[in-house]
């Protein structure tokens, strides 16, 4: 008892972190104030070349992008210095004193609409290109993903539960494609525009850029100092609604105990409590990205006021033209644009390192069974199993599930397993499907180490019917016949029958047809657990395993199934669980798991007479064993 | 008697979980809204006048640049009537004021103005948002409360995920609606200000300008048609992909014991691959129409350059009115544009609205009375169910006629097959739902003239799924209840046998629960829950025993923990194991909705019918017929697999 209490503690311990949000939220808090976004970059940016491959077969499209974005630049400048023709042409008629321009406005005017339509069909091919990568990127990897984690055993599910892996699939692989599609762009922005930006700027004259140059390194400091500030007060709203969104599902999925509980007026406000954090974050949040909508104009103007005071002077000295000066400011903007880019970009890297780690902690999982390369096995399973000496430890557990187990099911028998919570009852079943890794030389079938039997053989002729009722969204037929979609409508009604489901659906106004789970019927317990059993009794399998699968299953109608169980799997090995008592007396033989270890093995009358925990558990159930009182209990559990 | 539940009309459940598609622009919505929005009202109203405030000043900038820069200082051209908001007039003080250049007071004047811009700019976001914001926490604060206070018989039928979405997404997109709406006007008062510039600098160029404004809003409005289905498409292969890889996931030990893992990524891959193509069908669309709109702004260019050129050589403008429009071409079209987005986000945050608000007007509800009856400081505790009819659909009876009376500190044990009602007679006394036919009594006092709440006040109820809130053992024990000290927690948790386990934990009762107590075991969390309702001291307690199998040692805990709740207080049970129901005081059978037997354990046993039956089947062996049809003694069927259909 000891033992159980101390796992379940464990397991508490191991559950409970939900990583993503603390992880990044170190990778933050190690980062000084200044070069914030900087910093976060060069720590982190290895685990993004682990995106590499993947993002390898789509490289060609990516540097079509960045190509054509190069040229889409150039046509963009282009229209500017049309412009700036332009105007100066037009000084040309106001002011006979001003530089000739040799082109007509008409010629002009041409060129700048020539420019804009180039450039069209330019930044339309480069955007294309490069977010077409990025749904090709986020398709291998959904792909991946599916198939890495189909390929796992319990191990890693205990690792990483289900909710935990959704998330991954779909937010932190939509967090990578963004860095794909949107952080290249962003990229391709940030170099190409200072460099066409400067360039042309330059060109024009290169005294009036030497006086703007001194404002970038300011810029670049202050843009990296918001992006830090930027991604931490956006984790932070994410990490509120995520906050929200969890107390609003928890809430919700517990409305019967609140309700039931008058609790309604303590769980408002309760969620005031989450709401105004939320709310709060946000605000934060709003306020950093407002600074920088108000900082990052101001620092513009700032230039603006350069070009306006030294190039208006230049103008009147007649050393560059008005159009000269039109066309600064439009390379000004062009400046800037990387400035309010980086925000976002450090967001989306940062982001995407966190994003990388986290799937590819799936995709580094290595499968827990693998098959031997060479089987010599039967093709037949005729189900006589053989335990000898079997140990069993979970992984990063210090404490054996299963020691020393020795036992010898024939073919055709039916045994039956009793044990407490924890016992390793479910463990020992494990071992019959390798749905965990039996060590080599503790368990045979027929003879033959399990090991070398391969996964699909040994799955594909022994049925296993779990403890957790699941049933997939899908019409009843399908998920009565869910190895095999192909039988017969026939057959799984005669399975349905042996599981005393007939009834129960033909009730159903869809019959067979009825899609059951939250977009259809909703099955009870019972119904549940028997609609599972009709799935692993049509497979009609020379082994068939019944995990504890009648709980909620109430004893009369058990009855009528276990009775029919017994005709049906006449000659054929049946292992079954359970913890009742009736249910355990039609087995061949009982077995009884107390922490890890066979403590009693015989028929029900044997058990009986040997008067140990069996029959201890048959006067309590039959007997209510009230008489043995809260104090023996609480002998047996210290 | 009160108003009847079942003459109402029948809610369509189906309702709630339609999938409204919006499309539709909804303004009755906006109206609705403002309601939440008007207790922020002043903030709202600032936050405009600062918006017509900063829009004056960015145009005041370009005006600085183009009309007085290039016309007042380099051309030395300010004859005719363009305007200038007095601009160049301003510029002339300061130069006479200080005495400097003429470039350098406009450098001042630009200087200062650039800082009241950042400033107001940034006071106008702040005020905005924060509205918002605050307005947008009360509703989901509002909507959050409604949604408490519904009804068992709406979340019978209601998927929880669906209400959650519209605490959290839907929320969400109003708010990106309305901050897109706030970015709207901020693009459209900088719009108008400039145009009324542009209209009296030249009418005619303004107008063939603006002539390529609605081309703009008809390649919106082709992008938007083409391209909702699109979106449509892409929404639903999302949501298929990630319902396949959930379902996947959930039976994951299921598929691999199955063989099913190469036909299930198949399915997989096929829905990835439609996801694929419609998200290249998407950004197909958006590259174009994004790009468009970017360059009709340049074409303009051309045509000012153009058109303006001629303007300025038959003295109609000046070389800077050409500047000028050209600075400005980007706020004739940034509104527009905006606008196109913004049509996405409205229709989407349209039908948010309307799932939020038919929430919101979600009227169902347990009937409380008009003039409710107080209850006494302390329930003697009798309960009586008198006639009781009940169905959750009118057609589908599930208790008929059942009356029984429980004394003041009386046991009752309810047994029955599923489905035969047992849970719906507890839900009744809890006042989850409505019922007009027959009457309960509590300390007889019709339910019915009770407040639901004072009812549960005093019932304690441990269901089969006890609900574990994330927070310490201690925090779920408590529920909040500000009567409840830790020590009386404690206590409670004592007498019901689950300190033995808690105080084993390392971290005791300070113990973090996970959701959903998935590092509970099933015993643990059936003491907790007797703990739980301990420490509330109700009167009457009502128990849905556990079905699943416990071990035999967690199994007497519990029964020796349910033996202390029970002490002294009225207790209803669902009971299953024979133990409980042998130290009831009473025992009620109930099969298919009516009440077949009733007196104490022995008398039923003695009596020979449906519970000698059940009580024999549980315990001895059981003679079956070939058909696998219990039989009595004669022969007879008694019954076949029993009706085990869900209530709802």
């Amino acid at each position: 008892m000891r033992a159980g209490r101390e796992r379940t503690s464990r397991a508490a311990c191991e559950t409970m972190p939900r990583d993503w949000f603390r992880k990044t939220d170190k990778a933050i808090s190690r980062i000084p104030a200044v070069f914030a976004g900087c910093a976060v970059a060069d720590n982190n940016l290895k685990s993004l070349t682990r995106l590499f491959p993947i993002v390898g077969p789509y490289k060609w499209g990516i540097y079509s992008g960045f190509a054509t974005f190069f040229v889409a630049r150039f046509f963009e400048v282009g229209s500017y210095f049309a412009v700036s023709m332009g105007i100066d042409r037009i000084n040309v008629m106001i002011n006979d004193d001003a530089k000739p321009i040799d082109y007509s406005l008409t010629q002009i005017a041409l060129l700048i609409v020539g420019c804009v339509l180039m450039r069209f069909v330019f930044v339309v091919h480069a955007r294309r290109a490069i977010r077409r990568a990025g749904i090709h990127v986020s398709f291998d990897l959904r792909q991946k993903l599916y198939a890495t984690v189909q390929r796992q055993g319990s191990d890693f599910f205990s690792r990483i539960g289900v909710g935990d892996i959704m998330t991954r699939a779909i937010q932190d692989i939509s967090l990578i494609m963004r860095l794909v599609s949107h952080g290249l762009i962003q990229v391709v922005i940030m170099i190409y525009a200072p460099i066409f930006g400067l360039g042309a700027m330059l060109f024009k004259s290169p005294m009036l850029t030497l006086l703007i140059l001194p404002l970038l390194p300011v810029l670049f400091i202050y843009a990296y100092n918001m992006a830090g500030a930027m991604a931490r007060t956006s984790l932070a709203v994410q990490q509120n609604l995520s906050a929200l969104s969890q107390h609003t599902q928890e809430n919700l999925s517990g409305i019967r105990t609140i309700q039931a509980q008058a609790q309604e007026d303590n769980e408002i406000a309760r969620f005031l409590v989450t709401n105004n954090a939320y709310a709060d974050a946000f605000y934060d949040q709003a306020r950093i990205s407002s600074l920088m909508g108000a900082w990052t104009p101001f620092f513009a103007s700032c230039a603006q006021l350069v070009i306006l005071v030294y190039g208006g002077y230049l103008v009147l000295e007649n050393q560059i033209s008005v159009g000269d000066l039109v066309f600064f400011f439009a390379c000004l903007n062009m400046l800037l644009q990387p400035i309010r880019m980086a925000g976002f970009f450090i967001t989306t890297v940062q982001r995407a390192v966190v994003a990388t780690d986290r799937l590819f902690e799936i995709f580094d999982a290595e499968p827990e069974i693998i098959d031997n390369p060479k089987p010599e096995v039967p093709a037949l399973i005729r189900g006589e199993f053989e335990l000898r000496h079997l140990n069993f430890t979970y992984p990063r557990s210090h404490r054996a599930a299963l020691t020393d187990i020795n036992l010898h099911i024939r073919a055709g028998e039916s045994v039956a397993i009793v044990g407490r919570v924890g016992s390793g009852k479910s463990t020992l079943l494990k071992q019959f499907t390798r749905m965990v890794d039996t060590q080599a030389g503790q368990l045979f079938l027929d003879g033959h180490d399990i090991r070398d039997y391969p996964l699909a053989q040994l799955r594909s002729q022994i049925a296993q019917v779990l403890q957790d009722p699941f049933l997939f969204g899908e019409p009843l037929y399908h998920n009565i016949s869910y190895d095999d979609p192909g039988r017969a409508l026939d057959r799984i009604w005669d399975s349905a029958d042996a599981a005393a489901l007939r009834e129960t659906i033909t009730e159903f106004p869809a019959q067979m047809e009825t899609v059951v789970g939250e977009r259809g019927v909703t099955l009870s317990g019972g119904q549940k657990q028997r609609t599972t059993l009709a799935r692993g009794l049509i497979r009609n399998a020379p082994v068939l395993i019944l995990d504890d699968c009648f709980s909620s299953v109430d004893t009369e109608t058990e009855e009528h199934i276990l009775g029919r169980l017994k005709a049906l799997r006449a000659n054929m090995t049946t292992i079954l669980v359970s913890h009742r008592v009736s249910t355990l007396r039609h087995a061949d033989r009982i077995i009884v798991l107390d922490d890890g270890r066979i403590v009693e093995i015989g028929t029900h009358e044997e058990l009986m007479r040997k008067d140990g925990i069996y029959a201890e558990l048959e006067r309590v159930q039959t007997q209510g064993g009230a008489s043995h009182s809260s104090k023996g209990v609480a002998e047996l559990d210290d | 008697m009160t108003e009847p539940a079942n003459k109402r009309p029948r809610r369509d459940h189906a309702m709630f979980d339609a999938d409204l598609s919006g499309g539709v622009l909804n303004l009755h919505l906006f109206g609705r809204l403002m309601k939440w929005l008007v207790p922020y009202r002043v903030t709202l109203a600032i936050s405009c006048v600062l918006i017509l405030i900063a829009s004056y000043l960015a145009v005041i900038m370009e005006i600085l640049i183009s009309r007085v820069l290039v016309d007042y200082i380099i051309v030395g051209d300010t004859e005719g009537n363009m305007p200038d908001l007095h601009m160049i007039a301003l510029t002339r003080w300061v130069e006479a004021q200080l005495g400097v250049e003429p470039i350098f007071a406009a450098g001042i004047l630009f200087f200062l103005i650039m800082v009241a811009f950042a400033i107001i700019g940034h006071l106008h976001r702040m005020t905005l948002i924060g509205s918002i914001v605050k307005g947008l926490r009360d509703l989901r604060q509002d909507l959050f409360a409604h949604m408490e206070t519904r009804p068992m018989s709406f979340y019978d039928k209601v998927a929880v995920g669906r209400i959650m979405t519209r605490v959290t997404n839907d929320v969400e997109s109003l708010y990106e609606m309305l901050r897109g709406m706030g970015s709207l006007v901020g693009e459209f008062v900088p719009f108008f200000v400039a145009l009324t510039i542009m209209l009296s600098t030249s009418v005619k160029l303004t107008l063939i300008l603006l002539a390529l404004v609605p081309v703009v809003g008809v390649a919106t409005y082709f992008f938007r048609e083409a391209s909702r289905e699109v979106f449509r498409l892409v929404r639903n292969s999302v949501s298929a992909l990630n319902q396949n890889l959930q379902e996947n996931l959930a039976g994951m030990q299921v598929v691999q014991l199955s063989l099913r893992e190469e036909r299930n990524l198949d399915t997989y891959t096929e829905i990835n691959k439609n996801n694929r193509r419609y998200e290249f069908r998407s950004i197909n669309l958006n590259t174009i129409y994004g790009a468009f709109n970017d360059s009709l702004a340049s074409v303009g260019l051309g045509v000012i350059i153009w058109y303006g050129g001629g303007q300025v050589v038959q003295d109609e403008m000046t070389l800077g009115g050409v500047i000028l429009f050209t600075r400005f071409m980007g706020m004739l079209f940034t509104p527009v544009v905006t606008l196109g987005e913004q049509m996405n986000i409205l229709f989407r945050a349209m039908a948010s609205g309307e799932r939020i608000f038919q929430a919101l007007d979600w009227e169902e509800q347990i009937h409380e009375p008009e003039n409710p009856v107080e209850l006494p400081r302390r329930l003697r505790g009798k309960v009586e169910f008198r006639h009781v009819n009940f169905g959750y659909s009118p057609d589908v009876p599930i208790l008929k006629d059942v009356s029984v009376v429980v004394e003041p500190g009386e046991k009752l044990a309810i047994v029955g097959p599923t489905g035969s009602g047992k849970s719906t007679m507890i839900r009744l006394l809890g006042r989850c739902y409505d019922f007009n036919r027959g009457m309960i009594f509590l300390d007889d006092i019709d339910l019915n003239d009770l407040r639901a709440r004072d009812i549960r006040r005093r019932i304690g109820v441990v269901l089969q799924d006890f609900h574990i809130f994330s927070g310490t053992i201690l925090d779920n024990i408590i529920l909040g209840n500000p009567n409840i000290s830790r020590e009386r927690a404690i206590e409670a948790s004592k007498t019901v046998n689950a300190h033995l386990f808690v105080s084993s934990l390392p971290q005791g009762y300070d113990t973090p629960l996970v959701e959903r107590g998935n590092n509970l075991s099933q015993g643990q969390r059936q003491l907790l829950a007797f703990a739980r309702v301990l420490a509330a001291d109700p009167e009457i307690l009502i128990l849905d025993e556990a079905t699943a199998s416990i071990d035999t040692e967690t199994e007497l805990l519990i029964q020796d923990g349910l033996r202390s709740l029970m002490d002294g207080r009225t207790s209803i049970l669902i009971a299953h194991r024979l133990q409980t129901i042998a130290e009831a005081n009473k025992v009620l059978v109930l099969h298919h909705g009516v009440v077949r037997e009733y007196g104490t354990h022995e008398e039923l046993l003695a009596a020979r019918g449906i519970y000698y039956t059940l009580h024999e089947l549980q315990f001895q062996d059981v003679s079956l017929d070939e058909q696998g049809n219990r039989v009595d003694e004669d022969g007879h069927i008694i019954s076949t697999t029993l009706d085990d259909s869900p209530p709802a």
